[in-house]
């Protein structure tokens, strides 16, 4: 079995899409082993698979081919349904569009990470408390999203990743529609945040100096990952 | 909480901003339908209700019917007098006789009723517009008002009454001469039905007049307050003669009270479409935020949500706005019956004017009486009629691919 030390290890993922009466090869073979607390980022033209590939990872969508495991578990095994039921304590996602539910204020979009997969109680809500003051939102909690800044908002959609203390993040251009300082911090942000609670960081980017920052950098080229960058 | 509550609560009533316009628009969409329910049926009840009392304050609440004319002995009197639930009881005959005043005929139904007996069933006394029953003897009449007022007739008048008997003596070659009496007084009851062609008499004159000797038609009874018609019935028809059978007041009148009731039905089926109206408007309202909220849909379920819980936010969606609704439509409803009365004096003298409204309609304030058993029907009916409003948008949001909904722009 897989090393314990191994938090995400996939291999051979294939995905193709059905285009026209042609089938579009989007992932050819993805083999990519995330070790616990590792930073990893992938790199890759646009329309490369990589959104496709951290879906795949998140379990989100099935690849047509290879094997997916979280930690010790065959998650390619695993129906959609099961892989939701796992996925809101194994990972946490962060995306380019935020997604934060316009109702809600800070504080509770960040609870919601909890409340998705079980109850709410005062250690939860102590929890936000410090996940929003570690992002530098701690006054702004009762603010909506409508409020935020793009930067704040990011800040917000980090913290709420992070709520149930998961193993990995999986971020898809977190950056993308952010100016460049702002986006650098969001980048610094998440390493540190991540580095902190020990959860490993795959972080998607076009930009070379936020790729630069992980530990490990990949390169996602004609549905495989290069062999050099 | 479990999220999709909490979430669909969020949603419809956020934090920290101003309703949204979908809340109210809902919620008054399905109380305007729920208040309309409410007054309508309360007022069509309030109709029925009016009448009940009319009929059992002209005929008791129990009839006793003979099949024909009946002796009225003293076996019968005690009969009656012995089920329990019977507070009086008073015999009455009646027919049809043709009234002659000047030379203006008409052709009323006529009730002789026992003088010394009928006030204790029968509150004749409280609908006399002129004249008394004091008054009435052998040789009177009291007649309805409306009867009065076409004939033209007042409380002392003298007029010639006529009766089918007449016709049976003429057959035999005799002749019976018309029967002159004299008018003791009027009522009036308030129903055009009861009111229009009525003329009450003494049982002695009405025996008279159709040769009945010592017979009767049958009894009108008064139960003791609380008493149950169907029981008090069921009781007299035990100790009754074949010859006669007792009703209550509401099968005395079966086909009056049909057509009420199918009135009431209608009306209520026509308006619960207010309802159904406003669920599909909560429907397409719904279906545009499943739309609209496609990529936090999505979002949920990379968090972990499962699309079964995602369904049920939008059916508590669903469900809260039929909770508010109601809620207020009951509010609106009985605050407009409330103030009825002044609401149809205020759109009376805007359009015809007070004396016309009246004199058409035959009643200067609204009745309403509110049934307990229509409440419940109103408020089951529209929070389920909201409730599967919602079934569809969640549907539509469960069936939603996380991949696909996180993908939409
Ligand atoms: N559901 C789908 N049906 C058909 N084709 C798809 C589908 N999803 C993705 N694709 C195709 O797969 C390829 C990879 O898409 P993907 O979104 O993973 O690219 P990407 O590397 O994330 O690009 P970007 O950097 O622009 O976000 C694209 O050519 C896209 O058109
Ligand atoms: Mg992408």
């Amino acid at each position: 079995m897989s090393n314990p030390a191994t938090v995400l290890r996939a291999s051979g993922l294939r995905k193709n899409y059905p285009s026209g009466d042609r089938v579009l090869e989007v992932l050819s073979g993805v083999d990519l082993t995330v070790a616990a607390g590792e930073s990893v980022s992938i790199r890759g033209e646009s329309g490369s698979g990589k959104s496709t590939l951290l879906n795949i990872l998140a379990g989100l969508d099935r690849p047509d081919a290879g094997e997916l495991f979280w930690a010790d578990e065959a998650a390619h095994q695993l129906s959609l349904g099961d892989l939701t039921a796992r996925r809101g304590r194994f990972l946490g996602m962060v995306f380019q569009s935020y997604y934060l539910i316009p109702e809600l204020d800070a504080f509770a979009n960040v609870l919601m990470g909890a409340r998705v997969i079980g109850g709410v109680g005062a250690a939860e809500r102590a929890r936000t408390a410090a996940l929003l003051k570690r992002v530098g939102l701690a006054e702004r909690g009762h603010h909506l999203p409508s409020q935020l800044s793009g930067g704040e908002r990011q800040r917000v959609a980090v913290a709420r990743a992070l709520m149930n203390r998961p193993h990995v993040i999986l971020a898809d251009e977190p950056t993308g529609n952010l100016d460049e300082r702002t986006g650098d911090s969001i980048v610094e942000l998440l390493l540190g945040v991540c580095a902190e609670e020990k959860a490993a960081l795959v972080l998607v980017t076009h930009n070379p100096a936020h790729a630069k920052k992980t530990a490990r950098q990949l390169l996602l080229r004609d549905g495989r990952f290069a062999a050099t960058l | 909480m479990p999220w999709p509550l909490y979430l669909a609560l969020k949603q419809l009533f956020p934090s920290g901003r101003r309703l949204p316009f979908f809340t109210i628009i809902s919620i008054m969409g399905v109380g305007l339908g729920v208040a309309l329910m409410l007054v309508s049926t309360s007022v069509m009840g309030g109709f029925g209700h009016q009448i009940k009392t009319m009929i059992i304050d002209t005929q008791g609440e129990v009839q006793i019917r003979g099949r024909s004319p009946m002796e009225a002995t003293a076996a019968v009197e005690s009969a009656i007098a012995g089920v329990p639930a019977v507070a009086a009881s008073s015999p009455y005959a009646q027919g049809v006789v043709m009234l002659e005043y000047g030379h203006r005929p008409a052709f009323p139904v006529i009730q002789g009723f026992d003088l010394a007996r009928i006030r204790q069933v029968i509150p004749l006394n409280r609908y006399m517009t002129a004249g008394s029953l004091d008054d009435l003897d052998d040789d009177s009449v009291i007649l309805s008002s409306l009867l009065a007022g076409s004939l033209g007739v007042n409380v002392g008048d003298k007029l010639d009454l006529y009766t089918p008997l007449m016709l049976e003596r003429m057959k035999r070659n005799e002749v019976l001469l018309p029967r002159e009496v004299r008018v003791a007084g009027i009522f009036r009851i308030g129903h055009q039905q009861l009111d229009s062609s009525t003329v009450l008499c003494s049982l002695r004159l009405m025996q008279d007049l159709y040769g009945l000797r010592q017979m009767v038609h049958g009894y009108n009874v008064r139960l003791k307050p609380g008493a149950d018609p169907d029981a008090a019935v069921a009781a007299l028809n035990r100790v009754l003669p074949p010859v006669a059978r007792a009703l209550t007041w509401f099968e005395a009148n079966a086909d009056f009270q049909a057509v009420l009731s199918f009135e009431r039905n209608m009306i209520f089926f026509l308006l619960t479409f207010i309802v159904v109206v406003a669920a599909f408007s909560i429907t397409s309202s719904l279906l545009v935020t499943v739309v609209r909220k496609t990529r936090e849909i999505g979002l949920l379920g990379a968090m972990g949500g499962r699309a079964r819980s995602v369904a049920a936010c939008f059916c508590f969606q669903g469900l809260f706005i039929g909770v508010g609704g109601t809620v207020a439509g009951l509010g609106l409803g009985f605050l407009l019956l409330h103030y009825r009365n002044a609401a149809v004096h205020f759109i009376a003298s805007f359009t015809m004017g007070q004396d016309v409204f009246e004199k058409f309609y035959q009643f200067s304030n609204l009745p309403a009486y509110t049934e307990t058993k229509d409440v419940v029907i109103i408020v089951v009916f529209s929070v389920i009629a909201s409730t599967l409003a919602g079934l569809i948008p969640a549907w539509r949001a469960a069936k939603l691919k996380p991949v696909e909904a996180l993908r939409s722009e």
